[in-house]
């Protein structure tokens, strides 16, 4: 594990990984095996859910059309509107900001560096480690609700949910990347987490009320949740385009860290 | 003797602030050269420029031939390097990381590292986060001559080490300098480096005030001298002797500051029944304003 950089960090968060690993399985597992209790009284939840205002729907279900009728539509309410999201944007931002602008805080970078490696190289081992352990979660948080959802009898399209756990892994390391490119031009930590997690807010509000706000309407291909969302890819899968967005982000944000990184003056 | 650092103008600001100014500094293969200076002086921003982790405001640095900005990957895979302010990973223990910078070198000679461990009595199975400062000095060190390098650039190597582990230090430096390899190491305090220098080059308020052969140094240090007799004592006899100065004689007691050697007032207390004496090695900032700050000890 020592054998270079990208391996390095992973082992460095071995920790943090099994604890979000423990949390992500937690989750959904939780999730789950929750669901027969759900499906048992569907028509009181259907009742309380259809009496919600269309704003209040809007924010906190993503403006799904998912009902809790189906096991889909729990899967999607309960889990990708707000839950998965937040968990893998707080992991991806957390390690994103961490790993050029936690090591140069630390002060450890500048013996890293005293070694034969470029900065790019840095960044790119960095950045790999940030999508091994997002996909890694990923797969995880999907095979539980799998496991745990066939062992329930819930009737969900898994494929599907595999296609929502995609995109929420995408939305994460395009978040992720934002606190990594942060990190790498400014060498400040704090910025970082700060500037990722502020547009992530900013999105999320922005793709949430662009449907009830006229003045915000034109804007809501602006915001990467609506990516992440905006097909619905628990009920109707993965858009490609959408998809595409989300890839092509990620790749132009590594690519403002490598240069920005390579550019300037680290500090102490 | 091949040039192995070269530097032209070398100028750096942080923004407005001054770090160092027109810097020309010359080491060749198999040389230790001393960058002395107080502390804020410059000496961590010329090291950073070396290392192309701070990129110069005007000049450049050549090191083997190679441009230290357009090059550094290349240079860096021939150079040892201990930063003044060290930070380890604490989450390895010291072999781990040795063998972690081993890796990204693409391998080490191990036994050597086993030999530095031993002579700097530093056990690698512990953890870094559980060491001493002195002790994460060491792990510093041996990542630093641990792949040979032709260059070792080493930012106050020596604070944190005690006495034994200088003097080990010392040799270690002697064994580079005999092979050919060279050494840029910096201080702000002139005794703990003096001996392992070949020159010296004075750095203060980011300028090179000076560079010195060692013996031309020495020659011109200035110490404070305290003599206590067993009675009192005339003025007279040290009144006018070659490189003594402020001379103040009082209660048995000679006090005074003496430039080069101390021969002159040593022969001239000898007629006396001599108690004590006290020599104090003066503090480089003594040294520059003695030399440098045109102040009027001087004269
Ligand atoms: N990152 C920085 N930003 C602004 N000023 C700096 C920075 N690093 C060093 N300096 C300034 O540059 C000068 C030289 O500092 P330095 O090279 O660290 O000195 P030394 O290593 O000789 O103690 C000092 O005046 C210091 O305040
Ligand atoms: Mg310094």
């Amino acid at each position: 594990m020592l054998r270079n950089t990208f391996l390095r960090t992973l082992r460095d968060q071995r920790k943090s990984l099994f604890w979000w690993a423990f949390g992500m399985v937690g989750t959904s597992l939780y999730l789950a095996l929750f669901y027969p209790v759900i499906r048992d009284n569907m028509a009181n939840y259907e009742k309380i859910l259809q009496s919600m205002p269309e704003s209040v729907k809007s924010i906190f279900m993503a403006n799904s059309q998912a009902s809790l009728a189906t096991a889909d539509g729990y899967i999607n309410i309960e889990l990708f509107s707000m839950v998965a999201p937040i968990l893998f944007l707080v992991f991806a931002i957390g390690v994103g900001s961490a790993a050029v602008a936690g090591e140069e805080e630390k002060g450890t970078l500048d013996l890293l560096l005293a070694n034969p490696l470029s900065r790019w190289r840095i960044v790119v081992e960095k950045f790999g480690a940030m999508v091994v352990g997002t996909v890694g979660l990923g797969f995880l948080f999907w095979l539980t609700l799998f496991v745990g959802g066939k062992a329930v009898g819930m009737d969900a399209n898994f494929a599907r949910v595999a296609e929502a756990t995609v995109s929420v892994v995408l939305l994460a390391l395009a978040q992720g990347s934002i606190a990594l490119a942060v990190g790498s031009a400014f060498g400040k930590r704090g910025v970082a987490t700060g500037m990722a997690s502020g547009l992530a807010f900013a999105f999320y509000l922005l793709n949430a009320l662009a449907p009830m706000v006229k003045a915000l309407k034109p804007y809501r291909k602006l915001s990467l949740w609506y990516y992440y969302i905006g097909n619905d890819p628990v009920m109707k899968g993965l858009k490609l385009s959408h998809v595409g967005v989300l890839v092509g982000v990620i790749l132009v944000l590594l690519a403002v860290a490598l240069v920005a990184f390579d550019r300037r003056d680290l500090s102490v | 003797m091949r040039p192995v650092i070269h530097t032209e103008n070398l100028t750096k600001f942080y923004g407005k602030q001054r770090g160092v100014l027109d810097l020309d500094i010359l080491v060749e293969s198999g040389e230790v050269f001393g960058f002395l200076g107080p502390n804020g002086a410059g000496k961590t921003t010329t090291i950073r420029v070396l290392l192309d982790f701070i990129r110069p405001t005007r000049g450049r640095a050549v090191i083997f031939g190679l441009d230290a900005q357009e090059q550094s990957t290349e240079i860096r895979r021939r150079i040892g390097y201990l930063p003044g302010e060290l930070e380890l990973y604490e989450k390895l223990s010291g072999a781990e990381l040795l063998r972690y910078f081993a890796n990204l070198r693409g391998g080490v000679d191990w036994s050597y590292v086993e030999e530095l461990a031993e002579r700097f009595d530093c056990d690698l199975a512990k953890h870094i986060r559980s060491l001493s400062r002195g002790n994460k000095q060491k792990i510093g060190l041996i990542q630093a001559f641990m792949n040979k390098p032709e260059l070792l650039i080493l930012d106050e190597p020596t604070s944190g080490l005690d006495p034994l582990m200088q003097h080990e230090f010392a040799h270690l430096i002697g064994e580079v300098k005999s092979e050919g390899r060279a050494v840029f190491v910096s201080s702000h305090i002139m005794p703990e480096v003096e001996h392992i220098c070949d020159h010296v080059g004075i750095i203060r308020e980011g300028q090179l005030v000076a560079i010195e052969d060692i013996e031309t140094l020495k020659g011109r240090a200035i110490r404070r001298l305290e003599i206590h007799f067993s009675s009192s004592v005339p003025p007279e006899p040290f009144a006018n002797l070659p490189g003594v100065q402020d001379v103040l004689v009082a209660d048995g007691i000679l006090r005074c500051t003496v430039k080069g050697s101390l021969d002159a007032v040593i022969k001239a207390a000898a007629q006396f029944e001599v108690v004590n004496i006290i020599s104090q090695e003066p503090s480089l900032e003594e040294i520059f304003l003695a030399y440098y700050g045109g102040g009027d000890h001087a004269a």
